[in-house]
């Protein structure tokens, strides 16, 4: 099976062990994993903030870049969610482009999502140690409707706690743009959800968003013993 | 639904609801549950405009001439709906809903045969042009604006006693 | 008191509310509250989606066919002995009822909750005029006496907590201190009383409006409503024009839906359906009836790409799980409607140039989208009032060149690739230029991008 690969901006410039894990997860699961080296970003930040013709200029690239027939897998709930909801309508004057966004947003897919649906990766036997609690990202949850997958991987894990996170779905605050444009509330929202991680007693928190996962990592900072934040595909590349 | 079910429906609700609620079969049970329920010294008002109405007479000594100074208004109403444990308080035949509204305590007769299975049922009860006023009572007036923290009896009455009665008190079809 | 719109400075009365604790105890308890009783409220209805797909479309065919719903309300309503009026906008609502009330020589009107009214600052004129406005609803009187403005659509005191009322009663009304709501209740319970049974006039919103009967619903639970609208001879109801529903056969949908979404109650204790004015041989009404459909900008709404939020049936439940409402209170958002509803409401009945601040005062998470009991696409129109932000020049200058950059570099692998060198190499310069809020909060970029590393 080939599958592209879409990094996304934040795991490419801040996070690349995140896209290592990703490699090594399709290698265990002899996937061919093709990385279009032109790819850069989804656009959500300029479309999120209300300037559709720069994200637009942005998504006619990536749909370049991604042209074809095989599945395409990020690591990032809100760029799927992005590409899969909010790429025809961005193209809807112009019925090629929109052709073609629609094709685009039917092949892509979350990393968990993948894993479960087209691998059964759960069935595979990873295994590992400590406890572990999950945040359940906004758009991957509530856009994607991906909220058993993750679940279903971390707890398949032998030998790792599971420990369900009080308000697990509560946003964390980051919200992209949000994050600059009104840091106040995103910090407490932040703080929030570092109380939320701290009240399991887990040693890792993990999620299936890159930027969610920064925004709470920089909430832990504060904290005396602060909890590992850990993409689940790390998480899941170290159960190997 | 049937029968017994809608009754046990409704009871179930209005007494979720907090209302108290009874089930008597005649006139005399009527009075025994109103004597128990409505202290004596409490002045009642009773419109007496139904055959239930003037049944409850006996069991009322002490009556209050208006609603506006009563401690409790007993009387019959329009209907109720099992679905939800409300009683249906309507203005036609010269009923004031507002008895129901302004003593402490409202005590409120309905017949089985009147209780409607659906909110649906009520409503296509009504004709074209309804009454000026339809009220759906469910319970006790209540609040929760302070920390929201339920306090019972606000503007309203403190208290709601739902009598439902079984059968007809004069006749045996 | 805040008869001026604060909505420009979002951020700062946020941040000023962040470092409130009790408030944001008082409103995160609420939310939590709100929240988990609308879970249970809702866990046992049969089919909910099907439930709110009903109220979407009996809300759109309201909205599709406005007018004519419109028309056919103020006939049937006129024909049972309502006077209709229309206003087109606030000052035509304010000085409709003003001179109601002064044609009748009224001078105390006892009020229950309308968020219509203070859209348009009723009560402020109605004092001006001379006369004297008592709200009736707990929430309302609390914040009446208090000089503030409700920061909740349904439950307006949330952010007092039982001291702080406690001490207004007994430095308002001179009675004795006491915390306890229930007895708390009480006291106003007795103040209220006296009030309502020599009021010349009642004042009223209305939940709902039947077209096909003319009638007016109102919702309510301590009573307040019922004396409001019953007890005075002269009753005064306002309401915006897109609180229709086509007739009482459609008020069941709304019936099962609004309490639970707003309380989580499965019904409120009092459904009032009020048809004109009392008929000879009747014992119940208001002698006299005027009811004040207001616009105010609702047809202007209806006519652009964001007319879905007037599906809105006021119910609350998108604030009550708002993780940014949850935090920062309805205060924040300067205006009469809060949380997302408030966001979308405010910006288009006010306009961007006073309200522009709140389109950013979401995190896009959804969780309103969930709730709303008819189908409004909230996150959607938030997006749509961000773009008709930077069209209409709302955005910051530095903003829109930095979009532009990033439109350009995103697109380019080139400038891309170039664009992370620069910020990985000048790190600290972009730390210090971002500011420690935001730049601040971000790891060091990789030296070596993921990009570079796949084979």
């Amino acid at each position: 099976m080939r599958v592209q690969l879409f990094g996304t901006c934040l795991v490419d410039s801040f996070f690349p062990e995140v896209g290592e894990s990703m490699l090594k997860l399709f290698r265990r699961f002899g996937v061919t994993a093709v990385f279009p080296k032109k790819q850069t970003c989804c656009g959500q930040p300029a479309f999120n903030a209300g300037y559709a013709d720069d994200a637009r200029a942005v998504a006619s690239h990536f749909l370049s870049v991604f042209d074809g027939d095989d599945p395409i897998v990020t690591p990032s709930g809100s760029c799927a969610a992005m590409v899969k909801h909010r790429y025809p309508d961005l193209f809807r004057t112009d019925p090629v482009m929109h052709a073609k966004a629609e094709r685009t947003a039917g092949r892509i897919y979350e990393l968990s999502q993948f894993l479960v649906r087209f691998l059964r990766a759960h069935e595979s036997g990873f295994a590992g140690k400590g406890t572990v609690t999950y945040h359940s990202s906004c758009h991957l949850a509530r856009d994607l409707g991906v909220r058993d997958e993750p679940l279903i991987l971390l707890q398949s894990m032998k030998g790792v706690r599971f420990v369900p996170m009080p308000d697990a779905s509560r946003c964390c605050g980051f919200g992209g743009m949000f994050m600059a444009k009104l840091p106040e509330i995103s910090c407490a929202l932040a703080d929030e959800k570092a109380d939320s991680i701290l009240a399991t007693g887990a040693d890792t928190v993990t999620g299936c968003d890159a930027g969610c996962l920064m925004n709470i990592g920089d909430a832990m900072k504060k904290r005396a013993k602060p909890v590992q934040v850990r993409h689940i595909a790390q998480v899941l590349a170290e159960g190997l | 639904m049937t029968s017994p079910d809608l009754l046990r429906r409704f009871l179930e609700n209005a007494g979720n609801a907090a209302a108290g609620t009874h089930i008597v079969s005649d006139a005399t049970d009527l009075c025994r549950v109103l004597s128990d329920i409505v202290p004596g010294t409490d002045p009642a008002f009773c419109p007496g405009l139904t055959d239930k109405e003037k049944a409850a007479a006996p069991a009322l000594p002490c009556r209050a001439a208006d609603y506006a100074g009563a401690a409790a208004t007993v009387e019959e109403v329009y209907g109720a709906i099992a679905e939800t444990g409300s009683l249906v308080c309507v203005s036609s035949s010269g009923r004031a809903v507002q008895a129901g509204l302004l003593p402490a305590h409202h005590v409120a007769i309905v017949s089985r045969e009147r209780i409607f299975a659906t909110l649906d049922d009520c409503f296509a009860s009504f004709p074209e042009d309804p009454p000026t006023n339809i009220t759906l009572v469910t319970g006790p007036s209540r609040t929760a604006d302070i920390e929201l923290t339920l306090a019972i009896g606000v503007h309203g009455p403190e208290r709601l006693d739902i009598i439902v009665f079984l059968s007809e008190p004069c006749s045996e079809a | 008191m805040s008869d001026v719109q604060t909505s420009l400075a979002f951020r700062a009365n946020a941040t000023r509310a962040l470092g409130d604790a009790s408030l944001r105890s008082a409103m995160r308890q609420a939310a939590d509250t709100f929240g988990t009783k609308r879970a249970d409220a809702f866990a046992s209805v049969a089919d909910l989606e099907a439930l709110r797909d009903k109220a979407s479309a009996l809300r759109l065919q309201v909205l599709d066919r406005l007018q004519e719903y419109e028309e056919m309300f103020a006939s049937r309503a006129t024909k049972a002995g309502a006077t209709v009026h229309r206003a087109r906008d606030a000052s035509s609502a304010r000085e409709i009822i003003a001179g109601i009330l002064t044609d009748r020589g009224a001078k105390t009107v006892v009020k229950s909750k309308s968020m219509v009214s203070e859209e348009i600052h009723l009560n402020a004129h109605l004092e001006k005029a001379g006369m004297e406005v008592l709200e009736t609803d707990l929430g309302e009187y609390i914040i009446q006496l208090v000089g503030e403005t409700p920061s909740h659509i349904i439950v307006p005191a949330i952010h007092k907590n039982r001291q702080q009322v406690g001490r207004l009663f007994a430095e308002k009304l001179g009675v004795e201190y006491t915390e306890d709501p229930q007895v708390l209740t009480k006291i106003a319970r007795r103040a209220i009383r006296e009030k309502f049974l020599n009021a010349d006039a009642g004042l009223s919103g209305a939940n709902f409006a039947a077209a096909a009967s003319g009638s007016l619903v109102l919702f309510t639970n301590e009573g307040n409503g019922r004396m409001v609208t019953t007890v005075p001879p002269l009753h005064i109801a306002i309401l915006s024009l897109e609180k229709m529903i086509p007739s009482l056969a459609d008020l069941p949908t709304f019936i099962r839906l609004l309490p639970r979404s707003a309380t989580g109650q499965s019904i409120t204790s009092y459904v009032s359906v009020i048809t004109g004015t009392r008929k000879p041989g009747e014992a119940t009404g208001a002698k006299e009836l005027h009811i004040v459909l207001l616009d105010n900008g609702r047809t202007e709404i209806l006519s652009g790409e964001c007319r879905e939020i007037l599906k809105c049936i006021r119910c609350g439940a998108c604030m009550n799980v708002c993780p940014v409402y949850r935090t920062v209170g309805g205060h924040s958002y300067g205006w009469t409607y809060p949380g997302p509803m408030g966001i979308v409401l405010t910006t288009l009945l006010t306009g961007m140039a006073k309200s522009h601040p709140l389109v950013d005062a979401s995190t896009l998470c959804g969780a309103c989208v969930e709730v709303c009991p008819v189908r409004i696409p909230l996150v959607d129109l938030f997006l749509k009032l961000r773009e008709r932000r930077v069209r209409e020049g709302f955005s910051k200058p530095m903003e829109k060149r930095g979009m532009r950059v990033f439109g350009k570099a995103a697109a380019s692998p080139s400038l891309f690739s170039a664009g992370q060198f620069l910020s990985r190499t000048f790190w600290p310069l972009v730390r210090a230029f971002g500011g420690k809020d935001v730049a601040g909060r971000l790891p060091r970029p990789a030296n070596v991008p993921f990009h570079r590393q796949v084979p």
